[in-house]
């Protein structure tokens, strides 16, 4: 049982404020994922919790206990850090029994423990080299190891991954989000790479200069970002933003005048309550909302529910073979990303209609933080099956 | 007017900088053709010895050759300067230095002042090296710490390295001295004058003092770039591992900071084996002979006294270079079983 509470958590520097109020509730067995761009506070959140950041204000409380004041060895928490901190001049063996041996463990009991979580993260052939004999994914499996033995109420984990080759970050992540798992403990995951944070976590934290911009499970933060800056952080490529004018509001949703003469009009399933004609507003469409009904080759052929339908201008593309990419432009100019699955036939200075869903088209506000406008109806959130050639 | 008047500065500057720009041209161009005709006729290989040449001559004028001429002087005997003037006497000088009834008597011995200073050179360097490595080590974690003022601390203790030991040794012995400022000080107390460098302890006790106050600082300069050196990672896992400071610095900084600790070692025990001038200085080697040193007794052998017995200050010499290199050979072997451990 382990359940963390933030309540209005500050940390102040003289240079300014780092941490701005934040209040958060994680739940046991829960795993958790900070995330957002560097700088925005999120491992000095996580340091705070561990203990070793001080809190300027508010608290931090662990199974009803506040734990400002506890330091960070009696706070029962165990941290894998991005560096992996492991002991240079101990062997894996050393590194793991030496957190058992500092609260004077019986050494029968350190060698159990450091037998079954070495078992379990197959590094039980290692335990007598020393850090520098062991490759990277080695090394972390050793950190983990060392914060398993010590059987903590909460693992935090402080970009684990971030030092490891693109092949073994996918692995690890696997096994980290299996060892959850397994163990079933409490997890808090600091990541800057949204790819992880949506893979991992049961409950995504996104952070912002110090402050929450939004909490909510991976799906819920792609579908229904509630800012621009949560909409435009979470999913790769990024989401397109076009600035423009709402030009009407009714019971079908929003409809935005994009700027600039020769752009098109746009439709989002969206309420517009509160809302008035001419109010500037950024629309938002995610790259893989965007259908090319012409275009065969990627499966994507039409938008289920129909929408609207623009001309775009192919400026560049990008093959992978499993996926495609368009870099096109509008009529007026204004650029989009099109995310296609399969290969496209589109070709540079193609001019080709594609169809948006009127329910993946977000709008957010320009002012009072670009909050977004609420959803009408769920979110078309997966394209449809790509077609194979009979 | 104005114009011409303002633009002159820039004129100055740009004859000035072009005239820098044409000289360093000039320099760095003038060897290149004699360079690439060496390079040419020499090869690669022997031109790596032209190089080479100059800092050898200057390396075996004044440091081979005088090794040399002290074995020369070692194996001659007599009290002549002149090489040819001295007469070949073999081990000599050497059975000299080593004619003794009983080892751990000096008084027994044929030279008892050699021994003197051997037995005296021992116990100096046995606490001297002690509470230098034990002092620095004090200090570079204290000034590792987030203390108040830290940068000013780190170059207060630094700066005694930076003197003379000439200069260091005067300024103690100024503050020693029976009319000093350290009895002055205590009689203004209402105390009594000691007699800091008349007493054979007191003076032996100022000797290790004042080479420890000299020369710490650059030892606590090698021990703070270890520390510094120590991830901070490392620490905050030792402090998630529930490690008390004790534990932390026994089992982490300790051994991580192992090689430079090893390094200072060497060092200070390679340098309290030679020491000299502090102690030349401050106490003269004595009184008597209570501060009188292997250095010491070399230089007063050969140079000091009436009779200059050059030969037997040669031997104690070779002894003292044997002494030296069993030393560096040992710590050598330590420093490179610890790193490769």
């Amino acid at each position: 049982m382990a359940r963390l509470q933030l309540k209005k958590v500050v940390k102040s520097y003289p240079s300014g404020d780092v941490i701005r109020g934040v209040d958060l509730d994680i739940d046991d067995r829960e795993f958790v994922v900070f995330v957002g761009p560097s700088g925005c506070g999120k491992s000095t959140l996580l340091r705070m919790i561990s203990g070793l950041e001080s809190v300027s204000s508010g608290e931090i409380i662990i199974d009803d206990q506040c734990v400002n004041d506890i330091p960070a060895a009696q706070r029962g928490l165990a941290m894998v850090f991005q560096s992996y901190a492991l002991y240079p001049h101990m062997t894996v063996y050393q590194n793991l029994a030496f957190g058992l041996e500092n609260i004077r463990t019986p050494r029968d009991t350190i060698a159990k423990k450091i037998a079954e979580a070495a078992k379990m993260l197959q590094i039980d052939h290692l335990l007598d080299r020393k850090p520098t004999a062991l490759s990277g994914g080695q090394r972390q499996r050793v950190a983990i190891g060392r914060a398993i033995v010590r059987e903590p109420k909460i693992f935090l984990f402080d970009e684990p991954l971030s030092n490891l080759d693109a092949e073994l970050r996918v692995q690890m992540r696997a096994e980290i989000s299996q060892l959850h798992r397994q163990l079933g403990n409490t997890m808090i995951y600091v990541t800057h790479d949204q790819v992880e944070a949506m893979t991992m976590a049961d409950k995504i934290v996104v952070l912002r200069s110090g402050n929450i911009e939004q909490v909510g499970a991976p799906l819920d933060l792609y579908n229904r970002p509630e800012n621009r800056f949560v909409a435009g952080f979470i999913g790769s490529p990024k989401m397109n933003f076009l600035p423009g004018v709402i030009s009407s509001i009714d019971s079908d949703g929003v409809q935005v005048k994009l700027d600039g003469d020769e752009e098109p009009t746009i439709l989002a399933r969206v309420d517009g309550a509160g809302r008035t004609d001419g109010e500037k507003v950024t629309v938002g469409i995610r790259p893989e909302h965007i259908h090319v009904p012409g275009d065969q080759s990627t499966g994507r052929t039409a938008a289920p529910n129909g929408g609207n339908t623009v001309k775009l201008a192919v400026k560049h593309t990008e093959q992978l073979g499993s996926e495609s990419y368009l870099f096109a432009e509008l009529s007026g100019g204004k650029r989009v990303v099109v995310h296609l699955p399969g290969q496209t036939s589109a070709r540079i200075g193609d001019i080709i209609d594609v169809q948006i869903p009127a329910p993946s088209c977000h709008i957010f506000q320009t002012d009072r933080g670009e909050m977004a406008l609420p959803r009408l109806d769920a979110p078309i959130d997966r394209p449809t099956t790509p077609q194979t050639d009979q | 007017m104005n114009d011409k008047f303002a633009s002159w500065p820039h004129r100055v500057l740009a004859v000035v900088t072009g005239a820098l720009r044409a000289i360093t041209h000039l320099m760095l161009n003038i060897p290149e053709r004699p360079m690439r005709w060496a390079q040419r006729v020499l090869g690669g290989q022997r031109i790596a010895w032209l190089f080479l040449t100059p800092n050898l001559i200057i390396f075996s004028l004044f440091t081979f050759l005088p090794i040399l001429i002290n074995f020369y002087y070692a194996v001659t005997g007599g009290v002549q300067l002149w090489p040819s003037e001295r007469p070949f006497i073999g081990t000599e000088n050497f059975q000299k230095l080593f004619a003794c009834d009983n080892y751990f008597d000096y008084s027994t011995c044929d030279q008892d002042l050699f021994w003197r200073a051997i037995y005296n050179s021992m116990k100096f360097v046995s606490i001297q090296v002690v509470l230098m490595v034990l002092f620095s080590l004090i200090t570079a974690l204290v000034l590792n710490r987030k203390i108040v003022g830290r940068g000013f601390f780190r170059s207060v203790y630094f700066f005694p390295v930076l003197l003379s030991p000439v200069v260091v040794a005067l300024v103690w012995r100024w503050i020693l001295l029976r009319d000093g400022v350290l009895n002055a000080i205590i009689e203004s107390m209402g105390g009594e004058k000691v007699l800091w460098l008349l007493d054979p302890s007191w003076s032996f006790f100022w000797v290790i003092f004042v080479t420890v106050w000299a020369q710490m600082g650059f030892y606590t300069l090698i021990l703070l770039a270890g520390l510094q050196a120590i991830p901070r990672d490392v620490y905050e896992a030792a402090q998630m591992d529930r490690a008390s400071p004790w534990r932390t610095f026994r089992k982490i900084t300790l051994p991580l900071l192992m090689p430079n600790m090893i390094v200072v070692l060497a060092l200070a025990l390679i340098r309290a084996v030679q020491t000299f001038d502090e102690v030349f200085v401050l106490t003269g080697g004595g009184p008597g002979s209570a501060t009188t040193f292997l250095v010491q007794y070399i230089y007063n052998t050969g140079f000091a006294q009436q009779i200059q017995r050059f030969g037997l200050a040669a031997a104690a010499s070779l002894v003292l270079a044997v002494v030296l290199f069993i030393l560096t050979m040992a710590q050598l072997r330590a420093s490179r079983s610890k790193i490769d451990g």
